[in-house]
């Protein structure tokens, strides 16, 4: 691999870029899934290929040929040239200095999980499965999956960098139905389950078959729940729903380039301004966000970003003050500061964007309980069921899986169809507390969309249930 | 470089030798000049071809994929599906690999697309940006996929499927507008005009003004109602929402749901759409009326979902790929019936007092058993008032029942309009809507947003 980047780089600069970096890729992964005791799926994936990406006369040109050769790397090589000349922009573009460096990394794995059999896999999914059942659900769905990534990035500034990638995940799903009812529980986390990059030890230690009588049991009890009620309230929201607001209204809007409108056409821009930085008010003195590619066990966790910079850890709101974007090379040269390492590509065949890595909320302190205890009245929200968010990541409206009232710092009945809504500052702004460290952890989510051609990332985040004052929940169609 | 799809195909299943084998062969040639600010930033070429081989043993069924093509690699690829076949548990019912079945002809190839190069892919792009007057993001993209299925019950399907699209947001501070068009025709498409028309807009939407949250009557663009139409379907259209008591329709069959001027139906064979010949078992395309005259008529059906169901459903086409098995056959063919209404000029008149929404932002499934579903507004926001576009408004929360919102419909525009609906992530395999424009008695605004454009 390490030849064939070298020699597609060789081909692009030979044919006039003044920039270039080759990525092969090998992509293996496994999935299994089970609905109603029925397999549905088995299966065991492969793609590989090179990209490359120039730079010629000031314009970007990217091609990616299947062909792990010298014909693919040179036709790759050749095309994003042509592509670029083709594509003339503006003038030269400038990326932040990279030190010329080598290196390699692999994700920690305990159990490979390509060594696992499929047969237990399947097994597994039969068994969690089975320990959802309750005469009030109608489906029941387990799922594993694993992924491996094995690439090479070749730089023309010097990067030689060989990193194996490795993720596990898994989860489990009651769907309730009555008459005119149709209610979802999830375990341990919606919308495709949670995932780590680590080995099959991080699914064991799920617990899907501990965890799967309760969410059964969940998913029909509100069938029978009351509607939440509409209003202005105070909500207490768990750890995993945060983490998706996280993402949402934090994660995407501090991405350098949208930000600059690279992604208006699609995912959309972002409500912060560059000279925002050190001065916007985000939220209350309790917010703190911490960008860290270096999480173990987080699915944006590498040793270098797909430029080839180095990971690290770096502060991104600081007790409620914007102090740090998501950049890439390029924008952050534009921006002045930064020196990128949040670059990442969907696989041998699209560009790297600017990806969220793992996006952290800081603990603060104190127990969920301690949350509760400060609540007259209110709600208590749990597992995302719906989202969406505006363009510029203002305007958001959330919906959870669950939700309870809570009264006099109690929790009391159960609730249905719970919605939330906000404007992101304000809401931030709201936050009057974090629990603390023991209440903090991570899922990994790999469903996070953007660019154009798509492209799917695998982003991880932590944080701990927090409480906000003064939201409006209950929105109705 | 270049691969033929079929005779992969044939090697695929001589691998798999012994078993009961379906092999489905894709490749990609394409190329998307994606621009920000008028300046291309991210032009992508992609080069691929991939086969993945399902491996039915003993009612156990498992798949594998590559996409390396040599005689090793398909050899290993059988051993790999074969592997996750052992792996799987018989399923009581299974209905087996799909015989051979006359396919039908459908348009849908066009070698001036196919031939469209790097070149003529950033000049087209170039050309959207030179009509505009407003900054301009988007792409041009177009792409030539050939999709081959052989399978050893005799099933021998080829299609080979061209697209282009144009897609642009004209954006400057508190201003956007919003264009695009999808064909798979080279006749059809006009960057020039797709770009004027979203500098047109953007232009409109400068001082916009906010809006008390309540329901309105509302005129939907095409962009609009596509989207809409599309996340309601993937609950309401398939049999797997159905079967599991997620779909409107569920309980629903043969009553009224919607105003009867509303029909919509699942067609992939119409020219006018992005021709499909069949399915991912290999099994021909059939038109499926979904709701005929407001009146829920069915959903569309695979082989697995209409065994399971029994009653005499039978497969109209709609298989997912083998390692989609799980969500069941969708509706990625959706045409919704024009009215009889000519212009939207002629909407806003029909709704006199309301709002004009050209398209939607990030919407999310609430509720799909009631098919409720949130979003924002963006790129064209307007006032309507007196019977005509008025003054334009800020970016709008809404969150609306869509058989609600379809229950009182003052009018459809006659023209349908082609809206692309793939986003091209994975690998390349085109998919449209083709909807009108829409007048609704209520449309739910829940929220207010910032004003638009960057």
């Amino acid at each position: 691999m390490r030849d064939l980047c070298r020699s597609a780089v060789d081909a692009a600069v030979g044919a006039g870029a003044s920039y270039a970096d080759a990525r092969a890729v090998v992509r293996r992964s496994q999935g299994v899934s089970t609905k109603n005791g029925r397999v549905e799926n088995v299966s065991d994936l492969e793609s590989e290929g090179i990209g490359v990406r120039v730079l010629v006369d000031g314009a970007w040109g990217f091609a990616g040929d299947r062909r792990l050769d010298a014909d693919g790397a040179r036709d790759a090589a050749l095309r994003a040239c042509a592509f670029a000349r083709a594509a003339a922009g503006r003038g030269e573009k400038s990326l932040a200095p990279l030190e010329a460096t080598s290196g390699t990394y692999r994700t920690p794995v305990e159990i490979d999980p390509f060594a696992v059999s499929l047969g237990d896999k399947v097994a597994l999914c039969l068994r969690a499965e089975e320990a959802l059942r309750h005469a009030d659900v109608k489906v029941t769905e387990a799922f594993v999956r694993a992924l491996r990534e094995h690439k090479f990035l070749f730089t023309s500034d010097g990067a030689e960098i060989e990193q194996e990638l490795v993720e596990t995940g898994a989860g489990i799903d009651a769907l309730a139905v009555s008459d005119g009812g149709f209610q979802i529980r999830s375990y341990p986390s919606a919308h495709g389950g949670s995932s780590s990059q680590a080995g099959w030890e991080y699914v064991e230690g799920l617990g899907l078959e501990r965890e799967a009588p309760r969410v059964g049991e969940q998913a029909a009890a509100l069938l029978r729940a009351e509607v939440c009620p509409p209003g202005v309230t105070t909500v207490v929201i768990d750890a995993e729903q945060m983490e998706l607001q996280v993402h949402e209204s934090v994660g995407h809007p501090i991405e350098l380039d949208r930000v600059y409108g690279s992604e208006a056409s699609y995912a959309g821009t972002s409500f912060l301004k560059p000279t925002d930085l050190g001065s916007l008010r985000y939220g209350s003195e309790k917010m703190n966000v911490t960008a860290d590619s270096t999480t173990p066990g987080g699915l944006g966790t590498f040793a270098f970003d797909d430029e080839g910079v180095p990971a690290r850890r770096e502060p991104i709101v600081v007790e409620g003050v914007l102090r740090n974007f998501l950049t890439s090379r390029e924008t952050a040269e534009r921006i002045g500061t930064g020196a990128g390492g949040s670059m990442r590509a969907d696989g041998w065949n699209r560009m790297p964007l600017i990806r969220m890595t793992n996006l952290h909320l800081d603990p603060g302190e104190g127990t969920f309980d301690d949350l509760l205890a400060d609540v007259d009245d209110g709600i208590y929200l749990e597992t995302n069921k719906s989202w969406s968010i505006d363009d510029k990541r203002l305007n958001f409206q959330f919906g959870t899986q669950i939700a309870w009232e809570i009264k006099n710092g109690k929790l009391g009945r159960m609730l249905r169809d719970a919605t939330y809504t906000g404007i992101t500052p304000q809401f931030w702004g709201s936050l009057d507390a974090v629990a603390g460290p023991e209440a903090w952890h991570m899922q990994g989510l790999t469903n996070c969309g953007k660019g154009q051609p798509g492209q799917g990332a695998h982003v991880s985040h932590g944080a701990s249930p927090c409480r906000f004052r003064n939201v409006q929940v209950g929105v109705k169609a | 470089m270049s691969t033929d799809v079929r005779e992969v195909a044939g090697l695929a299943l001589d691998a798999a030798k012994g078993d009961d084998a379906l092999a489905i062969v894709l490749s990609e040639r394409s190329g998307l000049a994606r621009f920000a600010s008028s300046e291309v930033h991210q032009p992508t070429l992609i080069e691929n071809c991939s086969v993945m081989l399902q491996i039915v043993r003993d009612g156990k069924i498992g798949t594998a994929s590559t996409n390396r093509l040599d005689a090793e690699a398909l050899k290993e690829l059988a051993h790999r599906a074969g592997d996750a076949a052992d792996a799987a548990v018989a399923e009581e019912g299974f209905p087996g690999l799909a015989p051979p079945t006359p396919l039908p002809e459908v348009e849908g190839w066009d070698d001036a697309v196919a031939g469209i190069g790097p070149e003529d892919q950033a000049r087209r792009a170039r050309a959207a940006i030179d009509a505009s007057s407003v900054e301009l993001f988007g792409f041009f993209t177009s792409g030539a996929t050939e999709l081959a299925i052989s399978s050893t019950a005799g099933v021998d399907a080829y299609q080979g499927m061209t697209d282009e699209t144009t897609l642009v947001v004209a954006a400057g501070e508190g201003e956007s507008g919003y264009a695009s068009r999808t064909t798979w025709a080279e006749d059809g498409m006009d960057p020039a005009a797709v770009g004027r028309e979203a500098s047109e807009k953007a232009q409109r939407t400068r001082n916009a003004k906010s809006l008390e949250p309540a329901p309105y009557r509302a005129v939907l663009e095409p962009y609009a109602f596509a989207d809409l139409i599309t996340y309601f379907s993937f609950d309401a259209f398939g049999a797997n929402g159905l079967l599991e008591g997620r779909s409107y329709l569920a309980g629903r069959i043969g009553e009224k749901i919607v105003d009867e001027k509303v029909s919509i139906a699942d067609d992939a064979l119409d020219p006018r759409g992005l021709p499909k010949r069949f399915d991912f078992e290999g099994v021909p395309k059939q038109r499926v009326e979904l709701i005929e005259n407001g009146v829920a008529n069915g959903v569309v059906w695979d082989r697995t979902s209409a065994a399971r169901a029994g009653e005499g459903h039978e497969s109209t086409g709609h298989a997912p790929p083998p390692v989609y098995r799980q969500y069941g056959p969708l509706a990625f063919g959706i045409s919704v019936a024009g009215g009889e209404v000519d212009t939207v000029d002629e909407l806003c008149e029909l709704v006199g007092d309301g709002i004009y929404v050209t398209r939607l932002h990030y919407l999310g499934i609430v509720d799909p058993r009631e098919g409720v579903i949130t979003g924002m507004t963006r790129d064209g926001t307007f006032r309507i008032r007196d019977g005509k576009v008025a003054e334009p408004l800020v970016n709008l929360r809404f969150t609306v029942s869509v058989p609600q919102m379809l229950a009182d419909v003052p009018g459809l525009s006659r023209e349908t309009t082609l809206v692309n609906t793939s986003d091209f992530y994975g690998d390349r395999y085109p998919t449209g809507a083709l909807v009108p424009a829409l007048a609704t008695a209520r449309f739910n605004i829940t929220g207010v947003g910032s004003e638009p454009g960057l």
